[in-house]
C-alpha cells in the first residue's frame, strides 16, 4: 500500500547548507571538509560500491573521490549544477573510471553475465528514506527499456556502446532511450535547475 | 536536432567514452539550451545516487580526513580576459578533467599498455601529459571513422596549434595474430611511419607528432613489426587533416 506523499521539490532532498560548507573547505576550513565529509560520504560510498560492487575497490575510489572534492573545492562552479549534483558527478566519473580500466584490461565475461542482473537490485536497495521512495517510485515510471538502459549505464558503468550491444539496440536508439528515460526521471522527480 | 545533440543523456549518465565527452563538453559552450538540460539531467542522474547510499566504514573517514591534511588545493580559475573566452575557459577545465581520465585509461588499460616494462613507465608519463595536452588545446578538432570493414571506431583529437593529434583506435577487428595496425600521415602521395598498436591489438592510444602540412591520417593492417610504406593503398581507414 502506498499513501499519498507530500510533493518535495530538490531542496528537501539537499538539506541547506553543503553549499556554504563547501564554500569554507575551497577556503582551507580542514572541519568544514569534516561536516561536509558526513553529509556526502554515504551517497558517495554507496554509488561507488554500487558501480563497482567490491568494497575494497569502492572504499578506495569513495576516498579518491572526497580527497578530489577537497582538492578542487575551489573550482566548484553553482553556475553549473549544485553541490551533491557535483561531488556526485565526480564519484560517479571516478567510479566508471575504474571499471572501465578494469574491463579493458579483463576478459569480458562480465558482459555476459550483466544482463541477467535483474532490476529489482537496485530497487530492494532502496528502502526506508523518502527520497530513495521517490527514485524508486520515478525510476519505475520508466519503460522497462528505459529503465534497462538507465541501469546498466549508471549503476554499472556501462558505455552507451555497451549497453546498446547489451541489449541488442542501435545505438541511436539507445541514446534516445537514455534521454528520454532521464527526461522523464526529471520531471518525476521535480528536478529543476537554473 | 543535431546528432550530437541526442548524445546529452548518455552524457549526463557518463555513458560515453572520453572523446566524446570533450567533443560535448565543447558542444555545450556553444549551445545554452543543451548546456541547461545536461545541468538538469546531470542532477536527476544524481539523484539515483540517493537509491545507492550507505555508510561508509569508519576507517574511511579517518583516511580521507588525513590525506585531506597532506593534500594541497588547487586555486579557483582565475579568467585571463586579454586572452580566453569564458567558453574557452570552461572547455579548458572540462578538457583537463577529460584528459585526466584519459590518463587514468591510458595507464590502466590496454592491451598495448599491459605489455609495456615498467622501465618505460616514465617515457609513457611523458607521453600520458603531451596526450592530455592535444586534449586539452583550445583549438583541438575531433573527427571520427569507421575502422576497417565498418567494425570498431577511430578517434582524432587534432591541435594545430600544437602540431598534433591524438589517434584512439577501439573495438577495431583483429588484424590477425601476427600482423599489426599502422598509423601513417599521408601528403602528395608520401606515407610517413606513425608507429603501430602491438602485434594483433584491437585498440589503444597514440601520440601522432607532425601533424600540420599533412593532408591525411591513415591506418593499415601491416605485418607484425610495421612497414617502411603502407601495403594497403587506398588505406581502410583514412581521416582528412585540415
Amino acid at each position: 500500500m502506498t499513501s499519498p506523499r507530500p510533493r518535495v521539490g530538490p531542496e528537501a532532498v539537499e538539506p541547506p547548507g553543503l553549499d556554504d560548507l563547501l564554500r569554507r573547505v575551497a577556503r582551507g576550513d580542514e572541519d568544514a571538509f569534516a561536516a561536509l565529509y558526513d553529509r556526502i560520504a554515504p551517497r558517495v560510498y554507496g554509488l561507488a560500491l554500487r558501480v563497482i560492487r567490491d568494497p575494497a575497490q569502492a572504499e578506495e575510489v569513495a576516498q579518491e573521490a572526497l580527497v578530489d572534492v577537497w582538492r578542487t573545492a575551489g573550482r566548484y562552479d553553482p553556475a553549473r549544477g549544485s553541490t551533491i549534483s557535483w561531488v556526485l558527478t565526480i564519484a560517479h566519473r571516478r567510479a566508471v573510471d575504474r571499471v572501465r580500466s578494469e574491463q579493458a584490461t579483463a576478459d569480458r565475461t562480465r558482459r555476459a553475465a550483466v544482463s541477467d542482473v535483474a532490476f529489482d537490485e537496485v530497487v530492494e536497495e532502496a528502502t526506508a528514506r523518502f527520497e530513495q521512495q521517490q527514485v524508486r517510485r520515478c525510476l519505475g515510471s520508466l519503460t522497462e527499456l528505459q529503465r534497462e538502459a538507465v541501469d546498466l549505464a549508471y549503476y554499472h558503468g556501462y558505455s552507451y556502446r555497451e549497453v546498446a550491444e547489451l541489449l541488442g539496440a542501435a545505438l541511436p536508439t539507445v541514446k534516445t532511450r537514455m534521454r528520454d528515460a532521464l527526461i522523464r526521471l526529471r520531471d518525476c522527480l521535480g528536478v529543476s535547475f537554473g | 536536432m543535431s546528432d550530437i545533440h541526442t548524445l546529452s543523456g548518455a552524457y549526463a549518465l557518463d555513458a560515453v567514452d572520453d572523446i566524446e565527452r570533450v567533443a560535448f563538453a565543447r558542444h555545450l559552450t556553444e549551445c545554452p539550451a543543451c548546456a541547461q538540460e545536461v545541468a538538469e539531467l546531470t542532477a536527476t542522474a544524481a539523484r539515483l545516487a540517493d537509491a545507492t547510499a550507505i555508510v561508509p566504514p569508519a576507517r574511511l573517514r579517518a583516511r580521507v580526513l588525513d590525506e585531506i591534511g597532506r593534500t594541497r588545493q588547487v586555486g579557483p580559475l582565475i579568467p585571463r580576459p586579454e586572452r580566453a573566452t569564458p567558453a574557452a575557459r570552461r572547455w579548458r577545465r572540462i578538457g583537463v578533467a577529460v584528459a585526466a581520465a584519459v590518463v587514468l585509461l591510458a595507464a590502466g588499460g590496454g592491451a598495448l599498455v599491459q605489455e609495456q616494462r615498467v622501465r618505460d613507465a616514465q617515457r609513457q608519463a611523458a607521453q600520458a601529459a603531451e596526450i592530455e595536452a592535444v586534449l586539452a588545446a583550445p583549438d583541438a578538432v575531433v573527427q571520427t571513422a569507421a575502422g576497417p570493414d565498418g567494425k570498431g571506431h577511430v578517434t582524432l583529437v587534432t591541435s594545430q596549434q600544437r602540431d598534433e593529434s591524438v589517434a584512439v583506435l577501439g573495438g577495431l577487428e583483429s588484424p590477425g595474430v601476427d600482423r599489426t595496425y599502422q598509423l601513417w600521415l599521408l601528403r602528395d602521395g608520401q606515407a610517413t611511419d606513425k608507429g603501430m598498436l602491438g602485434t594483433g591489438s584491437t585498440g589503444g592510444t597514440m601520440l601522432v607528432a607532425g601533424v600540420r602540412d599533412e593532408q591525411q591520417f591513415a591506418i593499415t593492417r601491416e605485418p607484425a613489426g610495421g612497414s617502411p610504406t603502407p601495403s594497403e593503398m587506398p588505406p581502410p581507414v583514412h581521416i582528412q587533416l585540415t
